[in-house]
């Protein structure tokens, strides 16, 4: 029973053993010199020197969140909890609040209290991102998350989320927004309706 | 049974979409579709206001009777000409009355063409700003954009903008911009409400919800235009921002404001264990559609000034102990306390609660019964203005449940004011919840001790020499006699706040406690602690705390 199986052939050398292992301690230590001494940047090799070393990203690498600010400085989130609903993770948190008496935007537009995204638990799935009405999360700082011996280090905070830059610098987002009672919103109205 | 059905005559149906509707008398077509539980798609009826026919969002096919064709050119796809052709008018199903034997459509595809055209219609003008509206979830606007439009707009200038944000008192915000002028808030203010404060201004893309001149919104139901309002225009000042309709979840419940005793649903999010709103249960026995300012925000009560540890008061002063002692010591915390009061010379009074459910008060009762009293002293909150709209003068939810529950007992009830009024004096008093319409500082005088199971802080917990926290209505289920003597059960909405016993549990306990203390002898209290009312319900509680 059982299927036979044709042994290989053997040469005289390889039958004699020690050739064959002084030709693999060959192959082992010119390798070991070509890859100590060349680089992926010149094509040489295939792996990368990491850390010292770090391959370029696709442009749409979803790395470390920020949050987007308008022109005065302010987070372009309006508190929505859109990115936290969609989050399978559950890894965002968001207590809104209402602006202070005086400011435009006071009675019907709100702002992130406190914004805290977990990065342990994040699973970098960029549905925050897909989810936001507002442009105001987005995962283009290009960053990985930074390793840390504490786990109150990957709990970034509003603060730290607005001051974080796109991978090319910019603090904003490409996306125009009209703040309330802005001169550059067209339509009608009732101061300019002529009636 | 058989017999009633053949003397009765039979009643009239319509078909709505081939399926037979029965007919009430004086029926639209709409309402008896909602009877039966079928949403025709609709924005300014409802159920218990007058119809106003003006959304048009309504509109049915009606293909029996006198049908009328109205001519109009329709593009033929295949040559790109327009040709003569017919479309059926459409009828509003909200004010069309429904005829015996009627043939509605409201799926066909003329009837669904309507309800796409004046849902674009809506939707022409409407700021889009769901992220920051509160209605955004629970909004008709969005629901039927979903069922009958799921289509990109076509309007490309940009809207029309109106006033946004406008105080109409200190509980009602007003956005003009998600207005679809339904005029349900001004029906409510003028029709349920009997104060017309709310009108309408202007036409077409000026048109917008204005108060009286003069006047704010500031009637006892302005909760409930916010409530009848089916888009974002009307937000409350008091829910808005606060959380996202989609996390929170719903128990029923019943209003604890007052004796009409209003049937609620409370809506709370589970992560927190925290009571977001109440709204409305319909119910055409209590409260029909509506509820009161007072009693929407009664909910305020479950969080502020609870009174959430045990508090001794000693001469030093009112101590806090850790609420572990309820447990692991009852006999410490309440039943050797009383025992000492019923062995002196001076009565104990016993004092139920008009404010409190049924069930606390029956274990009470209880104890009242197996310690011998025949009277206990019935409390509650000080009256307050009724009205002849739904507000009882009777601020007390259950004052008919705890007369009941004590006539069942053969005990006595006597009003509270009369254990300061009485001039006689007590060895102790043990009250019952931390409401109550007497001057503390006289029951004080009357009595040397003061033992209370309340929920809030206050002056009567302050002025007690042992309060200890029981669950409120949020935290238990229980019921609430109204006024009309209905019995209306509502549900525990959120887990215990601080792992507090409800007051049933503590008074079955101090039963047990007593019978203990004075000789084991198979007390009425000790085979209660067993087989009570919520003693068995309670002691698992107590077993899981441990």
């Amino acid at each position: 029973m059982g299927k036979p199986v044709k042994r290989p052939e053997q040469s005289l050398s390889e039958r004699a053993f020690l050739p064959e292992v002084a030709k693999g301690l060959t192959l082992t230590a010119s390798r070991f010199f070509k890859n100590t001494f060349s680089s992926a940047e010149k094509g040489d090799i295939a792996t990368v020197r990491y850390p010292e070393e770090q391959r370029e990203y696709p442009e749409r690498f979803r790395g470390v969140h920020r949050l987007t600010q308008r022109d005065d400085g302010s987070p372009r989130c309006v508190a929505c909890l859109c990115c936290s609903t969609a989050c399978p993770a559950q890894c965002i948190h968001i207590e809104p609040a209402e602006y202070g008496e005086g400011d435009p935007r006071q009675g019907y537009e709100k702002f992130p209290k406190v914004f805290v995204i977990d990065e342990l638990r994040c699973i970098f799935c960029g549905m925050c991102v897909e989810a936001c009405p507002c442009d105001a999360i987005r995962m283009d700082t290009g960053m990985h998350m930074p390793p840390a011996l504490e786990r109150d280090a990957f709990l970034l905070d509003k603060e730290l989320l607005l001051s974080l830059p796109a991978a090319d610098g910019s603090v904003k987002s490409a996306n125009p927004r009209h703040e309330p009672g802005d001169k550059t919103h067209p339509g009608i109205d009732r101061d300019r309706s002529g009636h | 049974m058989e017999q009633e059905q053949a003397s009765a005559a039979p009643q009239p149906i319509f078909t709505l979409d081939g399926r037979e509707i029965p007919i009430e008398p004086g029926d639209s077509i709409l309402k008896a579709a909602w009877r039966q539980g079928i949403e025709i798609p609709h924005y300014c009826w409802h159920p218990g206001l007058s119809v106003a026919a003006n959304c048009r969002m309504c509109l049915v096919e009606i293909r029996s009777g006198r049908v009328m064709n109205l001519p109009i050119l329709r593009k033929d796809e295949a040559t790109g000409e327009f040709v003569p052709a017919t479309k059926p008018k459409l009828a509003p199903a909200c004010q069309t009355p429904a005829t015996p034997g009627a043939e509605v459509y409201a799926l066909s595809p003329e009837a669904k063409g309507a309800h796409h055209a004046v849902q674009e219609l809506l939707l022409l003008n409407h700021p889009v700003d769901c992220p920051i509206c509160d209605q955004a979830g629970e909004c008709k606007l969005q629901d039927y954009w979903h069922d009958n439009q799921a289509d990109l707009k076509r309007k490309l200038t940009e809207p029309v903008h109106k006033p946004k944000a406008v105080r109409f008192g200190e509980t009602i915000v007003y956005d003009a911009e998600r207005c679809i002028m339904c005029t349900r808030c001004i029906r409510f203010c003028t029709e349920v409400a009997k104060d017309p404060v709310l009108d309408m201004r202007e036409r077409g893309n000026r048109n917008e919800v204005v108060l009286a001149p003069g006047r704010t919104l500031d009637h006892r139901y302005t909760l409930m235009t916010e409530h009848v309002c089916p888009v974002g225009a009307l937000t409350s000042r008091d829910f808005r921002f606060k959380a996202r309709v989609w996390f929170l979840k719903t128990a029923p419940s019943v209003c604890s404001g007052c004796a009409t005793g209003c049937n609620t649903f409370a809506d709370f999010d589970p992560r927190q264990g925290q009571v977001f709103r109440l709204r409305p249960r319909d119910n055409p026995e209590v409260n029909t559609f509506w509820m009161c300012d007072d009693g929407m925000l009664s909910y305020r009560e479950v969080h502020e000034q609870r009174l959430l540890g045990p508090q001794q008061r000693s001469q030093t002063g009112v101590a806090s102990i850790p609420i572990e002692r309820l447990y692991t010591e009852p006999d410490v915390v309440l039943g050797e306390a009383l025992a000492t009061a019923l062995k002196g010379d001076a009565p104990v009074a016993l004092v139920a609660n008009a404010a409190l459910s049924t069930e606390d008060n029956t274990a009470l009762l209880r104890l009242a019964k197996a310690l011998g009293h025949t009277r206990v002293y019935l409390a509650g909150r000080p009256a307050w203005e009724g009205d002849d709209i739904l507000r009882h003068a009777d601020h007390n939810p259950n004052r008919a449940g705890v007369e009941a529950a004590a006539g069942e007992l053969g005990i006595t009830l006597t009003d509270a004011a009369e254990l300061v009024s009485g001039g006689a004096r007590f060895g102790g008093v043990l009250w019952l919840g931390t409401e109550h319409a007497v001057d503390v500082a006289a029951l004080r005088q009357a009595t040397s001790a003061l033992w209370v199971l309340g929920t809030h802080l206050g002056d009567l917990a302050a002025a007690a020499d042992l309060a200890l926290p029981i669950l409120s209505w949020a935290e238990q289920a229980g019921s609430y006699t109204n006024a009309k003597g209905i019995a209306q059960p509502f549900a525990a909405v959120i887990p215990p706040l601080a792992g507090q016993p409800s007051a049933a549990a503590l008074l079955t306990l101090a039963g047990g406690v007593l019978a203990d203390l004075n000789g084991a002898e198979p007390t009425p209290s000790a085979s209660m602690r067993t087989s009570g009312v919520s003693g068995g319900a309670a002691e698992g509680q107590m077993e899981a705390a441990q």
